[in-house]
Protein backbone atom coordinates (compact mmCIF):
# COMPACT_ATOMS: atom_id res chain seq x y z
CA UNK A 1 0.00 0.00 0.00
CA UNK A 2 2.71 2.73 0.50
CA UNK A 3 4.55 1.85 -2.40
CA UNK A 4 1.57 2.61 -4.52
CA UNK A 5 0.55 5.83 -2.19
CA UNK A 6 3.93 7.02 -3.20
CA UNK A 7 2.91 6.17 -7.10
CA UNK A 8 -0.60 7.27 -6.83
CA UNK A 9 0.57 10.71 -4.28
CA UNK A 10 3.89 11.25 -4.89
CA UNK A 11 5.81 13.70 -2.33
CA UNK A 12 6.41 16.94 -3.98
CA UNK A 13 2.65 16.74 -5.74
CA UNK A 14 0.88 16.39 -2.59
CA UNK A 15 -1.20 19.83 -1.94
CA UNK A 16 -0.59 20.65 1.65
CA UNK A 17 2.65 21.77 3.13
CA UNK A 18 3.30 18.64 5.14
CA UNK A 19 2.66 15.08 3.51
CA UNK A 20 0.03 14.45 5.56
CA UNK A 21 -1.82 10.93 5.93
CA UNK A 22 -4.70 9.84 7.97
CA UNK A 23 -5.40 5.73 8.33
CA UNK A 24 -8.48 4.99 9.75
CA UNK A 25 -7.93 1.42 11.51
CA UNK A 26 -11.00 -1.11 11.63
CA UNK A 27 -10.91 -3.67 14.52
CA UNK A 28 -9.76 -6.50 12.14
CA UNK A 29 -6.90 -8.08 9.83
CA UNK A 30 -7.89 -4.70 7.62
CA UNK A 31 -7.02 -2.60 10.07
CA UNK A 32 -4.10 -4.46 11.06
CA UNK A 33 -2.47 -3.87 7.12
CA UNK A 34 -3.50 -0.13 7.78
CA UNK A 35 -0.72 -0.15 10.66
CA UNK A 36 1.58 -1.74 8.68
CA UNK A 37 1.06 0.84 5.88
CA UNK A 38 1.39 3.54 8.33
CA UNK A 39 4.97 2.43 9.88
CA UNK A 40 6.20 1.93 6.12
CA UNK A 41 4.61 5.14 5.08
CA UNK A 42 6.73 7.18 8.11
CA UNK A 43 9.86 5.61 6.97
CA UNK A 44 8.64 6.78 3.40
CA UNK A 45 8.76 10.06 4.87
CA UNK A 46 5.11 10.79 4.63
CA UNK A 47 3.20 12.16 8.19
CA UNK A 48 0.90 9.11 8.89
CA UNK A 49 -1.69 9.63 11.99
CA UNK A 50 -3.88 6.82 12.90
CA UNK A 51 -7.69 6.17 13.86
CA UNK A 52 -7.73 3.16 15.76
CA UNK A 53 -10.41 3.04 18.07
CA UNK A 54 -11.28 -0.95 18.32
CA UNK A 55 -7.98 -2.57 19.05
CA UNK A 56 -7.50 -6.36 18.20
CA UNK A 57 -6.51 -8.23 21.18
CA UNK A 58 -4.54 -10.08 19.03
CA UNK A 59 -0.90 -10.45 19.90
CA UNK A 60 0.78 -9.77 16.38
CA UNK A 61 -1.82 -6.79 15.93
CA UNK A 62 -0.70 -4.87 19.19
CA UNK A 63 2.51 -5.11 18.26
CA UNK A 64 1.94 -3.51 15.05
CA UNK A 65 0.01 -0.94 17.29
CA UNK A 66 3.70 -0.65 19.36
CA UNK A 67 5.70 0.12 16.46
CA UNK A 68 3.75 2.52 15.28
CA UNK A 69 3.60 4.31 18.89
CA UNK A 70 7.36 3.82 19.24
CA UNK A 71 8.20 5.26 15.74
CA UNK A 72 6.08 8.74 16.60
CA UNK A 73 3.13 8.45 14.71
CA UNK A 74 0.24 10.05 16.74
CA UNK A 75 -3.22 8.00 17.36
CA UNK A 76 -6.00 10.56 17.07
CA UNK A 77 -8.34 9.49 20.40
CA UNK A 78 -11.36 10.61 18.19
CA UNK A 79 -12.21 11.21 14.49
CA UNK A 80 -13.75 14.78 13.78
CA UNK A 81 -17.28 14.71 12.68
CA UNK A 82 -16.73 17.69 11.24
CA UNK A 83 -15.50 16.94 7.10
CA UNK A 84 -13.37 20.27 6.74
CA UNK A 85 -11.54 19.10 9.75
CA UNK A 86 -9.86 16.33 7.60
CA UNK A 87 -10.17 17.71 4.83
CA UNK A 88 -7.92 20.29 5.74
CA UNK A 89 -5.37 18.46 8.24
CA UNK A 90 -4.17 15.54 5.74
CA UNK A 91 -3.81 14.96 2.22
CA UNK A 92 -5.13 11.80 1.62
CA UNK A 93 -7.09 9.12 4.04
CA UNK A 94 -6.34 5.73 3.88
CA UNK A 95 -9.23 3.45 4.64
CA UNK A 96 -8.36 0.08 5.99
CA UNK A 97 -11.77 -0.21 8.00
CA UNK A 98 -13.42 -3.28 6.65
CA UNK A 99 -12.04 -5.98 4.20
CA UNK A 100 -13.19 -8.73 2.50
CA UNK A 101 -13.84 -10.94 5.52
CA UNK A 102 -16.63 -8.17 7.02
CA UNK A 103 -19.92 -9.49 7.74
CA UNK A 104 -22.43 -6.33 8.02
CA UNK A 105 -19.62 -4.87 10.37
CA UNK A 106 -20.71 -1.40 8.85
CA UNK A 107 -23.72 -1.61 10.70
CA UNK A 108 -21.86 -2.12 13.75
CA UNK A 109 -20.02 1.31 15.61
CA UNK A 110 -17.52 2.67 15.52
CA UNK A 111 -17.27 1.65 12.05
CA UNK A 112 -21.30 3.25 11.05
CA UNK A 113 -20.11 6.69 12.69
CA UNK A 114 -16.48 6.76 10.52
CA UNK A 115 -17.97 5.62 7.14
CA UNK A 116 -20.79 8.26 7.33
CA UNK A 117 -18.12 10.77 7.91
CA UNK A 118 -15.52 9.38 5.47
CA UNK A 119 -18.41 9.70 2.92
CA UNK A 120 -18.31 13.34 2.96
CA UNK A 121 -14.78 13.70 2.93
CA UNK A 122 -13.32 15.62 -0.50
CA UNK A 123 -9.76 14.90 -0.12
CA UNK A 124 -8.93 11.68 -1.42
CA UNK A 125 -9.91 7.91 -0.52
CA UNK A 126 -7.21 4.69 -0.73
CA UNK A 127 -9.33 2.07 -0.08
CA UNK A 128 -7.32 -1.45 1.17
CA UNK A 129 -8.94 -4.55 -0.78
CA UNK A 130 -12.28 -3.17 -0.28
CA UNK A 131 -14.44 -0.13 -0.13
CA UNK A 132 -14.95 -0.35 3.42
CA UNK A 133 -19.13 -0.60 3.83
CA UNK A 134 -19.20 -2.23 0.33
CA UNK A 135 -20.69 -5.53 -0.41
CA UNK A 136 -17.56 -7.75 -1.51
CA UNK A 137 -19.73 -9.07 -4.49
CA UNK A 138 -22.19 -6.70 -5.42
CA UNK A 139 -20.46 -3.45 -4.23
CA UNK A 140 -22.08 -0.08 -2.80
CA UNK A 141 -24.29 2.43 -3.78
CA UNK A 142 -24.49 5.54 -1.66
CA UNK A 143 -21.31 4.23 0.21
CA UNK A 144 -17.62 5.52 0.19
CA UNK A 145 -15.92 6.73 -2.75
CA UNK A 146 -12.25 5.77 -3.48
CA UNK A 147 -10.19 7.08 -5.60
CA UNK A 148 -7.60 4.66 -5.44
CA UNK A 149 -8.53 1.06 -5.01
CA UNK A 150 -5.24 -1.64 -3.97
CA UNK A 151 -7.00 -5.36 -4.27
CA UNK A 152 -4.84 -7.55 -2.26
CA UNK A 153 -3.72 -10.70 -3.57
CA UNK A 154 -6.92 -10.50 -5.81
CA UNK A 155 -9.79 -7.86 -6.89
CA UNK A 156 -13.11 -8.87 -5.11
CA UNK A 157 -15.87 -8.66 -7.49
CA UNK A 158 -16.88 -5.53 -5.99
CA UNK A 159 -13.94 -3.65 -7.64
CA UNK A 160 -16.29 -3.96 -10.97
CA UNK A 161 -18.52 -1.40 -9.38
CA UNK A 162 -14.86 0.91 -8.33
CA UNK A 163 -15.12 3.97 -10.43
CA UNK A 164 -12.23 5.79 -8.77
CA UNK A 165 -9.27 6.98 -10.76
CA UNK A 166 -6.59 4.14 -9.93
CA UNK A 167 -6.75 0.36 -9.19
CA UNK A 168 -3.55 -1.62 -7.95
CA UNK A 169 -3.51 -5.36 -7.23
CA UNK A 170 -0.66 -6.16 -4.66
CA UNK A 171 -0.47 -9.78 -4.97
CA UNK A 172 2.75 -10.40 -6.36
CA UNK A 173 3.43 -12.92 -2.98
CA UNK A 174 1.18 -15.51 -4.60
CA UNK A 175 2.81 -18.76 -5.15
CA UNK A 176 2.28 -20.03 -9.05
CA UNK A 177 0.10 -22.98 -8.12
CA UNK A 178 -2.28 -20.81 -5.64
CA UNK A 179 -2.21 -18.73 -8.62
CA UNK A 180 -3.06 -21.26 -11.52
CA UNK A 181 -5.68 -23.22 -8.78
CA UNK A 182 -8.13 -20.19 -8.27
CA UNK A 183 -7.39 -19.10 -11.91
CA UNK A 184 -6.05 -15.41 -10.94
CA UNK A 185 -4.66 -14.91 -14.17
CA UNK A 186 -2.47 -12.09 -12.70
CA UNK A 187 -0.95 -9.33 -14.89
CA UNK A 188 3.11 -9.18 -14.76
CA UNK A 189 4.65 -7.12 -12.16
CA UNK A 190 7.07 -5.00 -13.69
CA UNK A 191 11.08 -5.09 -12.20
CA UNK A 192 10.77 -5.98 -8.61
CA UNK A 193 7.66 -4.00 -7.75
CA UNK A 194 4.81 -5.75 -5.21
CA UNK A 195 2.15 -3.74 -7.26
CA UNK A 196 0.72 -3.30 -10.65
CA UNK A 197 -1.37 -0.66 -11.78
CA UNK A 198 -4.84 -2.14 -13.49
CA UNK B 1 29.10 -6.26 16.40
CA UNK B 2 28.17 -5.51 19.71
CA UNK B 3 26.03 -2.12 18.11
CA UNK B 4 24.26 -4.31 15.63
CA UNK B 5 23.21 -7.03 18.48
CA UNK B 6 21.74 -3.67 20.22
CA UNK B 7 19.79 -2.07 17.41
CA UNK B 8 18.55 -5.92 17.07
CA UNK B 9 17.65 -6.12 20.64
CA UNK B 10 15.74 -2.84 20.66
CA UNK B 11 13.35 -3.32 17.63
CA UNK B 12 12.48 -6.80 19.42
CA UNK B 13 12.49 -5.91 22.69
CA UNK B 14 11.12 -2.50 22.62
CA UNK B 15 9.92 -1.74 19.38
CA UNK B 16 7.92 -5.37 19.78
CA UNK B 17 9.38 -6.10 15.35
CA UNK B 18 9.30 -9.94 15.19
CA UNK B 19 11.85 -11.80 13.83
CA UNK B 20 9.63 -12.95 11.10
CA UNK B 21 8.85 -9.18 10.27
CA UNK B 22 12.10 -8.32 9.69
CA UNK B 23 13.64 -11.37 8.44
CA UNK B 24 10.96 -11.18 5.20
CA UNK B 25 12.41 -7.59 4.59
CA UNK B 26 15.87 -8.15 4.83
CA UNK B 27 15.54 -11.09 2.62
CA UNK B 28 13.13 -8.82 0.24
CA UNK B 29 16.04 -5.98 0.30
CA UNK B 30 18.84 -9.10 -0.77
CA UNK B 31 16.64 -10.42 -3.65
CA UNK B 32 16.04 -6.35 -4.91
CA UNK B 33 19.64 -5.27 -4.41
CA UNK B 34 20.45 -8.17 -6.59
CA UNK B 35 17.90 -7.72 -9.33
CA UNK B 36 19.45 -4.55 -9.87
CA UNK B 37 22.82 -5.62 -9.90
CA UNK B 38 22.60 -8.61 -11.95
CA UNK B 39 18.94 -8.35 -13.93
CA UNK B 40 18.00 -11.60 -15.13
CA UNK B 41 19.81 -10.60 -19.13
CA UNK B 42 23.50 -9.84 -17.72
CA UNK B 43 23.65 -13.97 -16.91
CA UNK B 44 26.36 -15.87 -19.23
CA UNK B 45 24.43 -19.23 -18.37
CA UNK B 46 21.44 -19.90 -20.22
CA UNK B 47 19.14 -19.35 -17.41
CA UNK B 48 19.35 -17.09 -14.92
CA UNK B 49 20.19 -19.49 -12.13
CA UNK B 50 21.44 -18.86 -8.52
CA UNK B 51 22.54 -20.91 -5.66
CA UNK B 52 21.64 -19.68 -2.33
CA UNK B 53 23.92 -21.40 0.42
CA UNK B 54 22.30 -20.82 3.67
CA UNK B 55 23.68 -21.47 6.86
CA UNK B 56 22.31 -22.17 10.35
CA UNK B 57 20.78 -19.18 11.86
CA UNK B 58 19.24 -15.69 10.97
CA UNK B 59 21.22 -15.34 7.71
CA UNK B 60 20.31 -18.56 6.47
CA UNK B 61 16.91 -17.32 6.56
CA UNK B 62 17.53 -14.22 5.34
CA UNK B 63 18.98 -16.51 2.15
CA UNK B 64 15.78 -18.18 2.31
CA UNK B 65 13.17 -15.59 2.01
CA UNK B 66 15.79 -13.97 -0.85
CA UNK B 67 15.89 -17.45 -2.61
CA UNK B 68 12.08 -17.29 -2.78
CA UNK B 69 11.73 -13.30 -3.87
CA UNK B 70 14.48 -14.21 -6.50
CA UNK B 71 12.28 -17.02 -7.83
CA UNK B 72 9.16 -14.21 -8.28
CA UNK B 73 11.57 -12.34 -9.69
CA UNK B 74 12.09 -14.36 -12.47
CA UNK B 75 15.43 -16.06 -11.46
CA UNK B 76 15.84 -19.92 -10.87
CA UNK B 77 17.30 -20.20 -7.32
CA UNK B 78 18.45 -23.28 -5.72
CA UNK B 79 19.09 -23.68 -2.32
CA UNK B 80 21.85 -25.86 -0.43
CA UNK B 81 20.82 -25.90 3.29
CA UNK B 82 22.74 -28.34 5.36
CA UNK B 83 21.89 -27.58 8.56
CA UNK B 84 18.41 -26.30 9.43
CA UNK B 85 16.90 -25.30 13.16
CA UNK B 86 13.96 -26.87 14.03
CA UNK B 87 12.10 -23.87 14.56
CA UNK B 88 8.78 -22.96 13.05
CA UNK B 89 10.16 -19.81 11.91
CA UNK B 90 12.68 -21.78 9.48
CA UNK B 91 10.66 -24.89 8.70
CA UNK B 92 8.29 -22.56 7.76
CA UNK B 93 10.40 -20.99 5.31
CA UNK B 94 11.85 -23.40 3.49
CA UNK B 95 8.31 -24.85 3.57
CA UNK B 96 7.49 -21.69 1.37
CA UNK B 97 10.41 -21.99 -0.91
CA UNK B 98 9.68 -26.25 -1.36
CA UNK B 99 6.01 -25.17 -2.48
CA UNK B 100 7.62 -22.54 -4.94
CA UNK B 101 9.44 -25.36 -6.86
CA UNK B 102 13.00 -24.10 -5.86
CA UNK B 103 14.96 -27.49 -5.26
CA UNK B 104 16.93 -28.28 -2.92
CA UNK B 105 20.56 -29.80 -3.17
CA UNK B 106 20.96 -33.13 -0.93
CA UNK B 107 24.87 -32.32 -0.92
CA UNK B 108 27.57 -29.02 -2.06
CA UNK B 109 28.85 -28.95 -5.55
CA UNK B 110 32.55 -30.69 -4.81
CA UNK B 111 34.08 -28.92 -7.23
CA UNK B 112 34.23 -25.02 -8.08
CA UNK B 113 34.35 -25.12 -11.57
CA UNK B 114 30.90 -27.51 -10.99
CA UNK B 115 29.39 -24.75 -9.62
CA UNK B 116 30.93 -21.93 -12.25
CA UNK B 117 29.25 -24.12 -15.04
CA UNK B 118 25.65 -24.33 -13.42
CA UNK B 119 25.48 -20.82 -11.91
CA UNK B 120 24.93 -17.57 -12.80
CA UNK B 121 25.55 -16.28 -9.22
CA UNK B 122 26.25 -17.65 -5.56
CA UNK B 123 24.40 -16.04 -2.60
CA UNK B 124 26.12 -16.33 1.00
CA UNK B 125 23.76 -16.72 3.49
CA UNK B 126 26.22 -18.65 5.32
CA UNK B 127 27.20 -16.36 8.42
CA UNK B 128 26.03 -12.82 9.79
CA UNK B 129 26.89 -10.43 12.26
CA UNK B 130 26.64 -12.75 15.70
CA UNK B 131 29.30 -14.79 13.70
CA UNK B 132 32.31 -15.35 16.41
CA UNK B 133 34.98 -17.82 16.27
CA UNK B 134 36.06 -20.92 14.19
CA UNK B 135 34.15 -22.13 11.36
CA UNK B 136 32.20 -25.56 11.81
CA UNK B 137 31.90 -28.50 9.45
CA UNK B 138 30.09 -28.49 6.85
CA UNK B 139 30.75 -24.97 6.37
CA UNK B 140 34.26 -24.73 6.48
CA UNK B 141 34.61 -27.15 3.09
CA UNK B 142 32.02 -25.27 1.63
CA UNK B 143 33.42 -22.18 1.94
CA UNK B 144 36.61 -23.18 0.70
CA UNK B 145 35.29 -24.27 -2.36
CA UNK B 146 33.56 -20.86 -2.94
CA UNK B 147 36.89 -19.15 -2.78
CA UNK B 148 37.59 -20.78 -5.70
CA UNK B 149 34.83 -20.28 -8.26
CA UNK B 150 34.80 -17.28 -10.51
CA UNK B 151 31.46 -16.80 -10.30
CA UNK B 152 30.27 -13.67 -8.87
CA UNK B 153 28.86 -14.23 -5.30
CA UNK B 154 27.13 -11.92 -3.07
CA UNK B 155 26.79 -11.89 0.67
CA UNK B 156 24.42 -11.26 2.91
CA UNK B 157 25.23 -8.40 5.80
CA UNK B 158 28.91 -9.89 6.03
CA UNK B 159 30.72 -12.29 3.91
CA UNK B 160 30.83 -15.17 5.95
CA UNK B 161 33.94 -16.33 7.40
CA UNK B 162 35.02 -12.96 7.97
CA UNK B 163 35.47 -11.31 11.53
CA UNK B 164 32.45 -8.80 12.00
CA UNK B 165 35.29 -6.08 12.63
CA UNK B 166 38.16 -6.81 11.04
CA UNK B 167 37.11 -8.60 7.79
CA UNK B 168 39.41 -11.51 6.47
CA UNK B 169 42.23 -10.85 3.50
CA UNK B 170 42.29 -14.20 2.59
CA UNK B 171 38.96 -15.30 2.97
CA UNK B 172 35.76 -15.17 0.64
CA UNK B 173 35.72 -12.04 -1.50
CA UNK B 174 32.53 -11.54 -3.07
CA UNK B 175 31.02 -9.04 -5.46
CA UNK B 176 28.20 -7.91 -3.55
CA UNK B 177 27.40 -6.96 -0.58
CA UNK B 178 24.17 -6.10 0.74
CA UNK B 179 25.08 -4.71 4.17
CA UNK B 180 21.38 -5.10 6.88
CA UNK B 181 20.17 -1.92 8.80
CA UNK B 182 23.72 -0.25 8.57
CA UNK B 183 26.97 -1.84 7.46
CA UNK B 184 29.35 -3.51 9.52
CA UNK B 185 32.83 -2.36 10.40
CA UNK B 186 33.95 -5.39 8.18
CA UNK B 187 32.51 -3.10 4.83
CA UNK B 188 35.57 -0.86 5.15
CA UNK B 189 37.89 -4.48 3.79
CA UNK B 190 35.01 -4.65 1.00
CA UNK B 191 36.51 -4.43 -2.27
CA UNK B 192 33.81 -6.04 -4.80
CA UNK B 193 32.00 -4.24 -7.32
CA UNK B 194 28.24 -3.62 -5.31
CA UNK B 195 27.65 -2.38 -2.08
CA UNK B 196 24.27 -1.95 -1.41
CA UNK B 197 22.17 -0.84 1.84
CA UNK B 198 19.16 -3.16 2.78
CA UNK B 199 16.99 -3.36 5.69
CA UNK B 200 14.82 0.00 5.56
CA UNK B 201 12.44 -0.77 8.57
CA UNK B 202 15.27 1.47 11.40
CA UNK B 203 12.73 4.12 12.62
CA UNK B 204 13.88 7.49 12.88
CA UNK B 205 14.86 7.52 16.55
CA UNK B 206 16.53 4.66 16.63
CA UNK B 207 18.87 6.01 13.93
CA UNK B 208 19.75 8.93 15.85
CA UNK B 209 20.22 7.41 19.11
CA UNK B 210 23.02 5.36 17.18
CA UNK B 211 24.55 7.92 15.01
CA UNK B 212 23.75 5.51 11.91
CA UNK B 213 23.63 8.44 9.39
CA UNK B 214 22.43 6.68 6.98
CA UNK B 215 22.02 8.35 3.86
CA UNK B 216 18.35 8.88 2.50
CA UNK B 217 17.00 5.79 0.51
CA UNK B 218 15.69 6.76 -2.74
CA UNK B 219 11.72 7.32 -2.89
CA UNK B 220 10.01 4.08 -1.67
CA UNK B 221 12.91 1.78 -2.64
CA UNK B 222 13.78 -0.91 0.01
CA UNK B 223 17.69 -0.93 -0.92
CA UNK B 224 20.58 2.00 -1.79
CA UNK B 225 23.21 1.29 -4.13
CA UNK B 226 26.57 3.07 -1.70
CA UNK B 227 28.78 1.51 -4.41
Amino acid sequence: CPHLLSQAFPLPSLPRKQPTVLVVCGPAQNGAIGLVCARHLRIFDYEPTIFYPKRSPDPLYRDFTTQCEKMDIPFLSYLPTEVQLINDAYNAVVDAVLGAEAEAGEGREPCATILATLKHVRIPIVSLDVPSGWDVEAGSSGGISPDVLVSLSAPKRCARRFLGRQHFVAGRFLPYDVQKKFELNPPEYPGTECVVAL
Amino acid sequence: QEEAQAIDQELFTEYKFSVDQLMELAGLSCATAIAKAYPPSSFTTSQPTVLVVCGPGNNGGDGLVCARHLKMFGYEPTVYYPKRPSKPLFEGLTTQCQKMDIPFLPEFPTEAALIDELYGLVVDAIFGFSFKGAVREPFGSILSTLERITAPIASIDIPSGWDVEKGKADGLQPDMLISLTAPKKAAMHFTGRYHFLGGRFVPPALQQKYALNLPPYPETDCVLQLT
